[in-house]
């Protein structure tokens, strides 16, 4: 006999012996689908005491589970609408920096575009100055070169001039020009008057 | 031509006059030394040799000299060998200056230096101190010197005044007036 055939036995000798047929094939429920009453009974007595065992021991651990996962939720459900908030605020405030930066990069542009036209028209004005400069100091240049080589060659005739007026009297004198002048001289200074005075007195 | 406020210039020309009255040369001497002052003021060359202190004074004496030869007397070389060896040749136009001055002086005369473009003859020296005289009112000791640069004519000096009547005078009135 093998163990089930004798734990169906021992289970049957604790059993009413109406609900089973014992034979030569061992033991015979007298239902094919339901159990008897007693085993229906008794387990669900067992049932109920796993039932109550779980729900007395395991519950409160389950349920401390269950609300440690609640609040878990809870807290990251908390933490991404405030992760949202934070997020938006980011975006709200990047795009209020967009703006700002557009309009510094305006303002800049502005102001670059009114300083290079300052100093483009300041230029300009120099350059004007510049130019009536130049061309006054060109024109005063010029002027001064005409004057220069006026005065050179009024210089230069001088010069010729002076240094002909020498060779032409110093040939022209000849001895009796000398005596003559002499002469005269004499006469001159001979007809004057009284005693002269001071310098530079020209006979 | 003026008078020198050097008592040194003062010393040597009157030394040169003492020696020279006392030799009875002083009116050769005197012509003699004022003519070889102009020579020597106008000469750049006979100035530096003269001065030059390198050049020994034995030979620097040799060179007057050889330049006064005969045509000076004696007591005119001798005065000029003294002033050169003693290293005053660089005052020696003054050293002569004041000793015309000093003879002029001597005799109650002011010096009058004459520049001519050519040697006055002894009558027109005559008649041109009787007309500086009658012109300044001062009788005057004439000293010639012929100066090329007068060209024509000539300027006299008395004292301060100055009585020009070069062509030179003319010709520079001409030049400026160009």
């Amino acid at each position: 006999m093998s163990a089930v055939s004798t734990l169906q036995l021992a289970i049957a000798g604790l059993a009413p012996q109406v609900e089973f047929d014992v034979d030569d094939r061992g033991v015979t429920a007298a239902h094919p689908i339901f159990p008897p009453i007693w085993e229906i009974a008794l387990q669900t007595v067992a049932f109920a005491a796993i039932v109550y065992a779980i729900y007395k021991f395991g519950g409160p651990s389950i349920k401390k589970y269950y609300s440690d996962r609640t609040e878990r939720i809870q807290r990251e459900m908390d933490e991404g609408v405030a992760a949202k908030a934070a997020a938006e605020s980011e975006a709200l405030r990047i795009r209020t920096s967009l703006g700002d930066i557009e309009t510094e990069r305006q303002q800049i542009l502005s102001e670059a575009r009114a300083q290079a036209e300052g100093v483009l028209a300041e230029g300009r004005i120099r350059l004007d100055d510049e130019a009536v400069e130049l061309e006054a100091r060109a024109t005063d240049e010029i002027a001064s070169i005409v004057g220069r080589s006026g005065d050179e060659l009024r210089a230069q005739i001088t010069r010729h001039t002076n240094a002909s007026i020498d060779q032409v009297v110093v040939q022209s004198l000849d001895d009796s020009l000398h005596q003559q002048l002499i002469e005269d001289v004499i006469a001159r200074v001979g007809a004057a008057t009284g005693p002269a005075s001071g310098n530079g007195a020209s006979a | 031509m003026s008078a020198t406020t050097d008592p040194r210039i003062d010393g040597y020309a009157r030394a040169l006059f003492e020696v020279a009255r006392a030799d009875g040369t002083l009116d050769e001497v005197e012509d003699e030394l004022f003519r070889f002052a102009r020579s020597y003021e106008s000469s750049e060359a006979l100035r530096t040799t003269l001065s030059d202190e390198d050049i020994p004074a034995a030979k620097r004496q040799a060179i007057v000299e050889d330049l006064l030869g005969e045509t000076a007397t004696p007591t005119t070389v001798q005065l000029l060998s003294m002033v050169i060896g003693s290293g005053r040749a660089s005052d020696l136009v003054a050293i002569a200056d004041a000793l015309v001055q000093r003879a002029s002086a001597a005799k109650q005369l002011e010096v009058a230096q004459v520049r001519s473009a050519v040697e006055l003859t002894p009558d027109q020296q005559d008649r041109l101190r009787a007309a500086i005289a009658n012109a300044t009112g001062k009788q005057v000791n004439l000293k010639i010197v012929v100066d090329p640069s007068v060209l024509g004519g000539l300027v006299a000096t008395v004292g301060d005044i100055v009585i020009d009547g070069s062509v030179r005078a003319t010709v520079e009135q001409l030049k400026a007036r160009l």
